[in-house]
């Protein structure tokens, strides 16, 4: 048994399969640091196969909980060994008034097997919710999507109420979603827009190094 | 008939069936129902027929449907409770089901009637742009649309802003938007001479208020028109959907019910998305007492659906509800080039093409994925419908079909995932007068002339 079958298993989605085999290579002396970042490595694989769609979602669905499997192993020793640094802290959700939650779960698996942490809100979120949980979590972004034109409008008002409360500067605010694009996230001031769930990773990580 | 006698039942069992956590519904409920029902019916995607005519195929993808439908139901985001229907309830429903409705009203009415694989008689014709539009060319795309011949029914283009107001979904100014939407098409249509004609409205709309707004013989959405009612995918509804599939039957206008499966998401790949839209037709049926379904399966990626794997998704579920019910649905074209490309005259005509011969009607068509803003023309829907009339006419096989698509594949397909923007509606429309430009009206002919030298026998 081999940090091999630990990735095959984590890409096969196979869960149990994963923890067992966390639990018995941490037994045998692996260091949980190395192990986290190969399934790091292998969970970008999987996006990789995902965003070509030689998988589907429910397959990365499963991969990503294999990998929570694993994590949820790894962190006890990962802390005693000084931790594993989260990329960043992310409030995320869908706009109120919008259903519509398929582009913003992949992000959240995306962005969570990327190492970043995320608080997910669901969706038909309430502006003011958003700013609320971003200053409850300590978050480094707020992180908001929108399938209909229609409910764009409410990112807009996430920026205005984080201005209203004297706190717009401390979050970046990233947009996504169908309908929207640059041009929207300039016209509303948003730091980022993130065009695919793919990129999401790699451009918040470059946002905050911009910092 | 509408099925709506049974909502009561469907509201009751939103309130008491099965509680279900709403993150375990898809990954533990649908997904992996859906992936056994395929496996059990042998249902498998050929990616080498986009048109394929495998009649027990399209028999057993009926099948798996109609048991995904029972065994998943229905989830209610807002109860967390499963809609279950039985067999039986199926049964009643379909037999109840009219093969055909009149819409629309005076000289302006058309009957929309079930159509069978290879039918000879045209398919009914919905035009839309599916997308939004600056307010000031709301109502100049709005005639533009109703200027086509071989229009039978007008879906709207959507307004992003109402008197320079942002829209906002369930706020005041989504009901200015909704009845400003109304007026500019029924006003087109009264000013193109064509008063009474068939619309369903208003996609300005995301909220139940804005669509209950509109609702008016007099100046509104009339009795004659149509409204749809959506679905979350997948296989989601919440109270904000059945509430207009309770108002739109009450009022007495028709149904029809909206959903897009996605390739690539929870239905997995071109299988999955086939079984799942016909399981969608038996949900508009059965739970929004829906006359006509409205269906537009697309790409993850993309946001389209004129690639061979979605194009494989049409024809099959097309074919299974052709041969297994009277129903009546549409197929909405979702392209991923622009306006005035040859690229998106192309998907159009295959999308139309291969829709009508697997027994859709057609509503074309959703351009630059849908994204862009006025980024729609009336003109690639004109040569979709006309594609449409000339496959049915020639009596089209499957297989000629299957052939010339791949043809035309050959030449967009490798382009989809970086495909042209295109112009915008009055870059390539004088928007004065709602007519097209003369470049654009010179690339039309070309690629129409391109598709009949492929054996596309158009009719005028």
């Amino acid at each position: 048994m081999s940090m091999e079958q630990l990735s095959a298993h984590v890409e096969a989605g196979e869960a149990e399969e994963t923890r067992l085999l966390t639990e018995k290579l941490l037994k045998e002396g692996a260091d949980p640091l190395v192990l986290i970042e190969e399934l790091t490595k292998t969970m970008a694989h999987v996006g990789d196969l995902f965003a070509k769609l030689d998988i589907f979602l429910p397959e990365i669905m499963m991969s990503g909980e294999a990998l929570t499997e694993a994590v949820n192993v790894l962190t006890p020793h990962l802390e005693a060994s000084g931790g594993r640094q989260s990329k960043g802290k992310v409030i995320l959700g869908v706009v109120k008034g919008d259903l519509h939650e398929i582009g913003k779960n992949i992000v959240k698996l995306i962005l969570e097997t990327n190492g970043f942490t995320v608080k997910d809100l669901g969706y038909d979120v309430d502006p003011l919710v958003f700013a609320k949980e971003a200053e409850e979590m300590g978050a480094d972004f707020i992180a908001s999507s929108s399938l209909m034109t229609t409910t764009m409008p409410r990112q807009l008002e996430i920026i205005e109420i984080l201005k209203a409360k004297g706190i717009r500067d401390k979050y970046k605010v990233v947009i996504g979603g169908a309908p929207t694009s640059q041009l929207w996230a300039d016209k509303i001031g948003a730091d980022l827009f993130c065009y695919d769930a793919k990129s999401a990773p790699e451009l918040f990580s470059a946002l905050l190094a911009d910092n | 008939m509408s099925t709506l006698y049974r909502h009561w039942e469907i509201i009751d069992r939103a309130r008491t069936g099965e509680f279900m956590d709403e993150d375990d519904f898809l990954p533990k409920h649908f997904s992996p129902t859906l992936k056994r029902l395929i496996k059990k019916y042998e249902i498998k995607y050929d990616p080498a027929t986009p048109c394929p005519a495998d009649s027990a195929m399209a028999d057993r993808i009926w099948q798996a449907a109609w048991e995904l439908l029972v065994e998943v139901g229905y989830y209610n985001t807002d109860s967390h409770r499963l809609i279950k229907v039985t067999d039986e309830e199926i049964k009643e429903a379909l037999y109840m089901a009219n093969d055909q409705y009149i819409v629309g009203g005076g000289k302006d009415a058309r009957v929309m009637k079930h159509r069978s694989i290879e039918d000879p008689e045209p398919p009914f014709c919905i035009m839309s742009p599916d997308i939004t539009v600056d307010e000031k060319y709301h109502q100049s795309m709005c005639m533009a649309y109703l200027k086509e011949p071989l229009l039978d029914g007008l879906c709207g283009p959507i307004l992003e802003t109402t008197f320079g107001n942002l829209i906002e979904s369930g706020g005041p100014s989504e009901i200015s938007g909704c009845i400003q939407h109304i007026q500019n098409q029924k006003m087109a249509a009264r000013l193109l001479g064509r008063p009474d004609t068939f619309m369903v409205a208003v996609g300005t709309a995301e909220h139940d208020s804005g669509q209950i707004a509109v609702s008016d013989e007099a100046w509104g959405v009339q009795k004659t028109d149509a409204r749809l009612v959506g679905t979350l995918t997948e296989f989601k509804t919440a109270d904000t959907l059945l509430n207009r599939a309770l108002h739109y039957a009450q009022y007495g206008c028709y149904t029809g019910n909206l959903t897009g499966a996605i390739y690539g998401g929870w239905c997995g790949g071109s299988e999955g998305t086939a079984v799942t839209t016909v399981a969608y037709s038996l949900i508009g049926l059965v739970i929004h007492g829906a006359i006509f379904n409205q269906h537009f399966p697309f790409h993850l990626n993309y946001g389209s659906n004129t690639t061979r794997e979605l194009l494989w998704s049409i024809a099959m579920a097309g074919q299974a509800m052709a041969r297994n019910s009277c129903l009546l649905y549409t197929s909405n074209g979702f392209a991923n080039a622009g306006p005035m490309t040859e690229m998106l005259f192309r998907e159009t005509a295959v999308h139309a093409m291969v829709s009508t011969a697997s027994s859709w009607h057609l509503w074309e068509m959703a351009s630059t994925r849908n994204k862009y803003r006025n980024r729609a023309t009336p003109l690639e829907a004109r040569l979709g419908c006309e594609v449409g009339h000339a496959v049915a006419g020639q009596k089209m096989t499957l297989e000629q079909v299957n052939e010339i698509a791949g043809r035309l594949l050959a030449k967009y397909e490798d382009n989809a995932a970086d495909a042209p923007l295109g112009s915008e509606y009055h870059e390539c429309y004088d928007a004065d007068k709602a007519v097209p430009t003369v470049e654009h009206m010179d690339m039309f002919r070309r690629i129409k002339d391109e598709i009949a030298e492929m054996g596309v026998e158009f009719p005028y």
